[in-house]
């Protein structure tokens, strides 16, 4: 573990090394996120600007949930941005053996090959937005929530990962599994909203099957005592870790499918 | 310290009709080819040895070296390199070995080379010291110093296969596996990187295993080949031994005076045979050396005819293995695909 | 002309053959109705208008604006591909005009699009969503030119993003910028007339508006009468300026590659 902490570190460097040559770069991309953040956002407050509520959740609630999907998914975006490449710039031009010959784990090796700069403005605006949110929010802050807080946080960026490993591993098998990865990515979507303003089927959906409901939704739930969810929310760093364990089993099938067919 | 044996790998390939009614077809009824890459090989190499691993496109290296790196599963059949099994113990085996392949880079591709090898020395932990003496060593005899700072994507093919080679030797492997390291490359970088090559192996007994479609890579590096076509074994043997077999014919060219005069003297009817030269002024005759003597063929074209300058041409390894695969096609045991569904 | 419209129909069979890509595009498509329909529904519980909205004109316009919207865009990832791998140096080699190419390439994807991807959402959306059709033929004859601009300004506008891959690295980061603009400004979220004044009178002065808000406004109502006539009149003038900008600009990149080498 300490091996591969420094490892990624040195790996981290050499990205940032090249992110600091093309410094335009970086925050083109830092700002375009946090442009397209702030857009959705801001769809959110002009619809309340005529309303009150929507299902009992009031603005500041949604932007709260909000705020967590957007901090989690930050650190997806951030540290495993590279999964979604793995049929493209891995598998289809040949370049896996390359990671198949080092004595690392190749799921590190692909993970640290990129340190996604777009990710930081996805992670400046998810503490924006908390940090705008949670004052707002009838609650009392003291240690014990903030660590819960930032557990329910890494819970939800670790969902994201696990899912988008998930369905990248497919890749294995057909090539290029973007497709769906980007398909399933979508419906984090969802998640934006409470999902009680969804049919059951929906709810039960990204629940049980692919459960973005605990990459916002749930989390937030915890803080909001009206959500009558309290209790049920407490389950969700148990669904990350569930998660992340389901994938990598499925992530290492992939390896070994792909070491006996070898394309 | 690498022993194969038996050695088989069968790829599936899935069978496909041209066009979107092959393609729907193929969702629900899908046919198997299988496609034999190798067929049962075995050969064990020694620390040290420099080994040439040679046979037609697609005769099957390129798949052995994949198996004994451990990127590939065999089928079935037993391989060891150091005694650990590859495709088991994959990165335990990674630390010891070092690999290239021609076709494409294993430097990362958007820093510049210097922080590659810095990365690979964190991968590999290697010690500073050995790092950076292997580092300014390297740099030296391959000339690397003006690219070290240049991210690998603006790298020509010769720069970047030389970089590649000591990313290979780096942490100072104890074999290293070499598919093609100098496709594409210019004449003075493959002198170059023979030469490196060599000098490795004999600094630090470094086993080689190298493909290559270049014979003068073989005869400059290796001490041993080994012969493979369609996934069998032809030949495993000595660089010098199978000159010995099957390089008893030998060639000599004449310069004559006038060529259009020329015919077979009658003396080496039925022993020599003339081959077709383009040039307008040149004969040549190839002959077994076991039965004639390169005496007498010279003396008996010297009392015919006016000859300007003779030159004996070396028994090459290229034209030995070019007519060990044309033997190989003209038996015609060719029928590796075998379907099934 | 025969040119380019052979390589619209090249491009409209790739385009078949790439079928993940046309599932993912549907079922993504098929969630965002579904997060359309209960968001809204949601919102329109304690309600019946919302600035004098009710609940079917406003799923109507937001359906409507999120089918359009998916034809705004263009080739500008196409270009600055081609930008980055030197393509465009051998493409203007070729006896085509690069912009004609790449827009015919572009309506060859969007007859695509529109028989694969809107189509079966249309029918989708109006059996399950009970939407509203226009009421008179010439509204519908007004939408459908107006759609059409509409999405001839987005494409322009794509392309000029698309032309900056000449003097930035980062092409991704733009496109999300750009697509954030769109989204935002086109009035494809939410009907223009929400937005606070301010951010109103100045999404009036941008090209945004013209892309999706206008058309889709004539086609739920909100736009009637000589204000329709108007709406077209100011998407005109965005079209033209458009592509006034896209010749000078592409003049200019031009010259850059024959001058710098690209
Ligand atoms: N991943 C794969 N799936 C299916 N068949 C494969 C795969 N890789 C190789 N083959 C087939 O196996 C055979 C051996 O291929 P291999 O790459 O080992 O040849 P090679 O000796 O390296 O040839 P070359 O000199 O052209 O590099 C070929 O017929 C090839 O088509
Ligand atoms: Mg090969």
């Amino acid at each position: 573990m300490r091996r591969y902490t420094r490892l990624y570190w040195e790996f981290a460097k050499s990205h940032m090394k090249v992110m600091m040559e093309y410094r335009i770069d970086f925050l083109i991309g830092v700002f375009s996120v946090m442009l397209e953040q702030f857009a959705s956002i801001f769809f959110v407050k002009v619809v309340f600007d005529h309303i009150e509520q929507i299902n009992g959740w009031s603005f500041y609630e949604i932007l709260f949930i909000y705020g967590i999907a957007a901090t989690g998914r930050s650190i997806h975006q951030i540290f495993f941005d590279n999964l979604w490449t793995l049929g493209w710039q891995y598998i289809r031009p040949g370049k896996l053996d390359r990671l198949l010959i080092r004595p690392v784990n190749p799921l590190f090796h692909v993970v640290a090959d990129r340190l996604h700069q777009d990710g930081f403005g996805q992670l400046i605006i998810g503490l924006i937005i908390l940090g705008t949110a949670i004052p707002q929010l009838d609650l009392v802050w003291g240690a014990a929530e903030i660590g819960m807080l930032v557990i329910m946080i890494i819970s939800s960026g670790l969902i994201f990962v696990a899912i988008n490993l998930f369905f990248a591993t497919f890749s294995f098998w057909m090539i290029d599994s973007l497709p769906i990865v980007w398909a399933v990515f979508n419906m984090s979507d969802f998640a934006r909203y409470p999902l009680t303003i969804y049919h059951k089927g929906i709810r039960m959906f990204l629940t049980w099957v692919v459960p973005y409901g605990f990459t916002a939704f749930y989390p937030a739930a915890y803080f909001i005592d009206k959500s009558g969810y309290k209790e049920f929310a407490l389950w969700t760093p148990v669904a990350a870790i569930v998660c992340c364990v389901i994938a990598y089993a499925f992530w290492n099938r992939g390896l070994k499918a792909f070491a006996s067919t070898g394309s | 310290m690498i022993t194969v044996e038996n050695l088989k790998k069968e790829y599936k390939l899935v069978k496909r009709d041209p066009g979107l009614k092959g393609a729907i077809k193929s969702l629900f009824n899908r046919k198997y080819e299988t496609k034999h890459a190798v067929k049962g090989i075995d050969f064990s190499i020694e620390q040290g040895e420099t080994v040439g691993y040679i046979g037609a496109n697609g005769a099957g290296k390129s798949t052995t070296i994949k198996m004994l790196t451990g990127i590939l599963t065999p089928t079935s059949g037993k391989v060891t390199v150091n005694g650990l099994v590859p495709y088991e113990n994959r990165q335990k085996n990674a630390v010891n070995i070092g690999v290239v392949f021609g076709q494409r880079t294993q430097l990362f591709w958007d820093i510049p080379v210097r922080e590659s090898y810095n990365l690979l020395k964190h991968i590999y932990e290697i010690p500073e010291h050995e790092y950076e003496e292997t580092i300014g060593m390297f740099t030296e005899v391959l000339n690397l110093e003006p690219l070290l700072g240049i991210p690998v994507r603006q790298l020509s093919l010769g720069q970047k296969m030389r970089c590649e080679l000591a990313a290979a030797f780096l942490h100072r492997p104890s074999v290293v596996y070499l598919d093609e390291p100098t496709i594409g490359l210019d004449i003075a970088v493959k002198v170059k990187i023979r030469k490196f090559i060599k000098e490795m192996n004999q600094r630090w007994g470094t086993t080689v295993l190298l493909t290559t479609h270049d014979m003068q890579d073989i005869e400059e590096i290796c001490d041993r080949i080994i012969i493979i076509d369609g996934g069998t074994i032809l030949y495993d043997g000595g660089l010098d031994e199978i000159k010995k077999q099957f390089g008893q014919k030998r060639v000599i060219h004449f310069e004559l005076a006038d060529k259009e005069k020329f015919v077979l003297p009658a003396s080496l009817d039925g022993q020599v045979e003339l081959l077709p030269n383009e040039e307008e002024t040149k004969v040549s005759l190839s002959f077994d050396h076991e039965t004639v003597k390169s005496s007498f063929v010279i003396s008996e074209m010297m009392s015919m005819y006016e000859i300007g300058d003779l030159n004996i041409a070396d028994p090459k390894i290229e034209t030995i293995v070019e007519e060990l695969y044309n033997k190989q096609e003209q038996g015609g045991k060719h029928e590796e695909i075998l379907a099934n569904s | 002309m025969r040119k380019y419209w052979q390589i619209a129909k090249g491009r409209m069979q790739e385009n078949t053959a790439y079928s993940a890509w046309y599932w993912a595009g549907t079922v993504s498509a098929v969630m965002r109705l579904l997060i359309i329909y209960f968001f809204w529904q949601a919102v329109y519980a304690n309600q019946t208008t919302i600035q004098n909205i009710n609940l079917e004109t406003m799923l109507t316009y937001i359906v409507i604006a999120m089918l359009l919207q998916g034809f705004v865009g263009g080739v500008g990832n196409e270009l600055a591909e081609n930008i980055k791998d030197g393509q465009v140096a051998i493409q203007l080699m070729r006896p085509y005009d690069m912009i004609f190419k790449l827009f015919a390439v572009d309506v060859g994807s969007k007859i695509m699009y529109l028989i694969q991807g809107t189509i079966p959402m249309v029918l989708i959306a109006y059996f399950f969503m009970d939407l509203s059709f226009p009421k008179s033929p010439e509204t519908i004859i007004l939408f459908a030119l107006s759609a059409l601009i509409g999405i001839w300004i987005g494409t322009f506008f794509d392309f000029l993003v698309g032309v900056l891959a000449f003097w930035t690295v980062n092409v991704w980061g733009v496109r999300v910028l750009k697509e954030s603009l769109i989204t935002f400004f086109s009035g494809a979220l939410v009907p223009i007339t929400l937005f606070p004044d301010w951010l109103r009178i100045i999404t009036e002065f941008l090209p945004f508006q013209a892309m999706v808000y206008l058309p889709v406004s004539i086609y739920s109502g909100l736009i009637t009468g000589t204000e329709a006539y108007m709406a077209l009149g100011i998407q005109l003038f965005w079209l033209v300026s458009l592509y006034v900008l896209v010749r000078v600009i592409w003049t200019q990149a031009i010259k850059q590659i024959t001058i710098f080498g690209g």
